[in-house]
């Protein structure tokens, strides 16, 4: 949309008659400009000096390990950067009174992980047993007694990173929650025929 | 003791709508909120997930209290303080909120206007009762509110999707693009959803600005809710008192037949206050105004029908498809779900003889969309791990296509009723509610059907189904909306996915809901027959009136608010007239 100089004088007089004006348009001009990833707030740092309350010092190193081979730094962030460990046991350690069943899961998906040698193992073996852990995902017919392990850390591993900063905007490139002057319409002709 | 002019119960589309009317009429008018006072420049902001110390899903102990999001359980209700109970066989989940302005604050801004073949489906096809108003009575309100409030749509000229007075409707994005391409070579009627948000400067609010927060709370005002729309007006007259945190306990009756006002409850101080006025207006929502009727006199209040409580209903829910669209894959990434919209498929069956069917009676909407959301709910869905299954999830990310039920008719069946309590109190000692709800068979074939003509629609659009949530984020059921829930109780908030969906109707599965909930007090011609008459005065009392969609005879398959409002605006000039 092209915006002249009276609609905006028009939408500045609309806009400043609201509660929260000035920091509203702000935002509003400031998203009126060339999109980059400078509209998403820098990651508030809630983790950055998080200690582990849940898991014991092994079991936590494990579990670091695990996320950062299911999602690895490469030409984006990932899971250790992303703090996914960490937040994992956040919501486990904030569970404490409220979700014993969900802690009880993960104590003995981290015992059934120890089991599989991950612990101890270096980085070749760690990833052995992440890709015999992960075949049944894949392959009808396999088992592996810690696939449950896969896919629980999976699970949590996917939401810690797709909703980090990390994840969300850096790996994705989310463009929502932003000030848009319009909505981006579908210009692709070949769209309105199927 | 001040006797106003008029007391209103409730600040939310209807109450909202109701005391600008008034007000502006000069009467002096008292509103009476339960919930909290909400001013959107201090309560409502963007915020992104990851500063959200969990991420949206609340902490532990609010999750368990709440039914809304990290984001926007302010605005809704605490379970704990107010509790309802339901039956065995009941799956019913009651969605709501206490607060100014209410459920607007977070709705789904769905502003459709209901048609002929809706109001009198019973003269149709011989089920239920025929509404007391018909589309030429509604016109003229729903003229009115849209005018007022604003709604962006498209003019399609449909019999069963009657147009309305609209501004500019928001440009389709590329997954909304394809789906209507494919429901068109489909030979189905197709068209933007029409919702009360701006697309440009209105009466003095500012056009939406494409967040996607429509459901946390608009912070600018740019979709409808009473606090930015209905009562600045009406403050504005000075004939309007607002009191929140007063908890209506119940209407007390005066002299000669005639409601004398209503006793509430302060919140904090658990103090009992009596209100006198010469109108009493119940706008608390469909549910609390029926509630409200039996707290105030044995056996309920308006009620020589007998019919209050009765022939609860609430559009079913639950059904969908989703998945990617190929031709998305791997594109840029866009801004997709700033609008928060999608597409409508309005109903095109039972609609006239033509397209009659002879297994099921009623119809439902069907809506899609797709491209990017917040957050990518099918990740751990899809196999693999490391680089390569991050690329996968980028690529697929801004592919990914939703088609839900924006909402099917729900027959109305006397048995699903609302009643007191005998035991369970709120945490102000008012007996709560118990609810006996269950669905019929037609619900069932509804959707069967719309599940398979979901599936037919995205075969067409050439999308590839993946089993996972259905609805996208903001909506009803999808992630940061107010009634979402972990999956797996197969009920709404946890809605099925695709593929438990399918089979939802064999196994009969309990069948989800839309939060629009209406009926328990309908409208009728004859007393004998219903709680209201068409302007929504109680037959029983003649200075009682009910907003809501207490009065809704049958769901229909359209979005109710704005019914419920021309509903309310109609009644507010019944009103007025006999106050001359």
């Amino acid at each position: 949309m092209d915006l002249t100089r009276r609609r905006w004088l028009r939408l500045t007089a609309y806009a400043l008659a609201l509660p929260g004006a000035s920091d509203f348009f702000t935002a509003w001009l400031k998203a009126a400009g060339p999109h980059d990833q400078h509209y998403a707030p820098p990651d508030p740092g809630l983790l950055k000096d998080y200690v582990p309350k849940f898991f014991d010092a092994a079991d936590f190193a494990a579990l670091e390990a695990f996320t950062a081979i299911l999602i690895p730094t490469d030409d984006t962030p990932g899971a250790r950067e992303a703090k996914c460990a960490h937040f994992i046991d956040f919501l486990l350690s904030s569970a404490t009174g409220f979700d014993t069943r969900s802690q009880d899961q993960w104590r003995a998906a981290m015992k059934a992980l120890r089991e599989t040698g991950f612990h101890a193992a270096d980085a070749k073996g760690r990833d052995e047993i992440v890709a015999a852990m992960a075949r049944p995902e894949r392959e009808r017919g396999a088992t592996h007694p810690a696939y449950f392990v896969y896919r629980l850390v999976k699970q949590q591993n996917a939401f810690a990173f797709y909703t980090s900063r990390a994840g969300m905007i850096e790996a994705l490139d989310y463009r929502g929650n932003s000030f848009n002057v319009t909505f981006p319409a579908c210009d692709h002709p070949e769209h309105r025929t199927v | 003791m001040k006797t106003y002019d008029a007391i209103i119960v409730g600040s939310g589309a209807c109450g909202g709508w109701a005391a600008m009317e008034l007000t502006k009429k000069g009467m002096d008018v008292l509103m009476l909120e339960a919930g909290a006072h909400v001013d959107p420049s201090k309560d409502f902001h963007h915020r992104f997930l990851y500063e959200l110390d969990y991420r949206g899903q609340g902490a532990p102990g609010l999750v368990r209290r709440y039914s809304g999001s990290e984001r926007n359980y302010k605005i809704m209700i605490d379970d704990v303080e107010n509790p309802y109970t339901t039956s065995p066989e009941t799956t019913y989940r009651w969605g709501r909120s206490r607060c100014l302005g209410g459920r607007t604050l977070h709705w789904a801004r769905a502003t459709d206007r209901m048609a002929d073949y809706e109001f009198k489906a019973a003269s149709r096809d011989g089920y239920g009762m025929d509404w007391a108003v018909s589309y030429a009575d509604m016109k003229p309100y729903y003229d009115r509110i849209e005018s007022f409030v604003g709604v962006s749509g498209a003019y399609e000229n449909l019999p069963q999707f009657p147009d309305g007075v609209f501004l500019p409707a928001m440009p389709l994005n590329c997954a909304e693009t394809i789906f209507t391409a494919a429901s068109r070579s489909l030979g189905w009627p197709s068209t933007h959803r029409r919702l009360s948000q701006l697309t440009r400067p209105h009466n003095g609010r500012p056009a939406c600005h494409y967040c996607g927060n429509c459901v946390n709370g608009c912070d600018v005002g740019a979709m409808f809710n009473p606090i930015a729309v209905t009562l600045p007006p009406a403050l504005a007259t000075g004939k309007l008192e607002i009191r929140t945190d007063s908890v209506v306990a119940r209407v007390r009756m005066g002299k000669e037949n005639r409601a004398q006002g209503v006793t509430y409850i302060e919140r904090a101080t658990k103090t009992a206050v009596d209100v006198d006025a010469t109108w009493v207006i119940l706008a608390a929502s469909t549910l609390e105004n029926t509630r409200l009727l039996l707290l105030s006199e044995k056996g309920g209040l308006a009620n020589s029908s007998g019919l209050l409580g009765h022939y609860m209903m609430d559009q079913v829910g639950g059904g969908g498809v989703t998945g990617i669209l190929p031709k998305l894959k791997g594109g840029p990434a866009r801004l997709d779900d700033g609008k928060q919209a999608g597409i409508t498929i309005p109903n095109f069956q039972n609609i006239d003889a033509k397209t009659q069917r002879k297994e099921f009676i009623r119809g439902y909407v069907m809506n899609a969309t797709g491209g990017q959301t917040e957050f990518p709910q099918f990740a751990a869905n899809v196999p693999g791990y490391g680089s390569e299954w991050k690329k996968e999830i980028k690529s697929r990310y801004v592919a990914q296509a939703r088609v839900w039920n924006a909402g099917a008719e729900m027959l109305a069946r006397k048995e699903n009723l609302v009643e007191l309590d005998p035991e369970v109190k709120d945490a102000w000692g008012i007996p709560v509610l118990r609810i006996h709800f269950t669905h019929g068979d037609n619900d069932y074939k509804l959707i069967e059907d719309f599940q398979q003509r979901a599936e037919e629609l995205f075969r067409k659009a050439g999308g590839e189904v993946m089993p996972g949530p259905v609805s996208p984020a903001g909506f009803p059921g999808g992630p940061g909306a107010p009634d979402s829930r972990p999956p797996a109780s197969g009920t709404r908030g946890g809605e099925p996915s695709a593929l438990s969906a399918m089979e939802a109707p064999r196994r009969r599965r309990p069948l989800g809901g839309s939060i629009h909930e209406s009926g328990t007090a309908r409208m009728s011609v004859d007393p004998r027959e219903g709680v209201l008459n068409s302007y929504c005065q109680t037959h029983d009392i003649p200075n009682l009136y009910v907003f809501g969609g207490n009065a809704f005879p049958s769901t229909g398959d359209k979005h109710p608010t704005l019914t419920m409002m021309a509903l309310a605006a109609r009644g507010c000039d019944h009103l007025l007239a006999k106050t001359k």
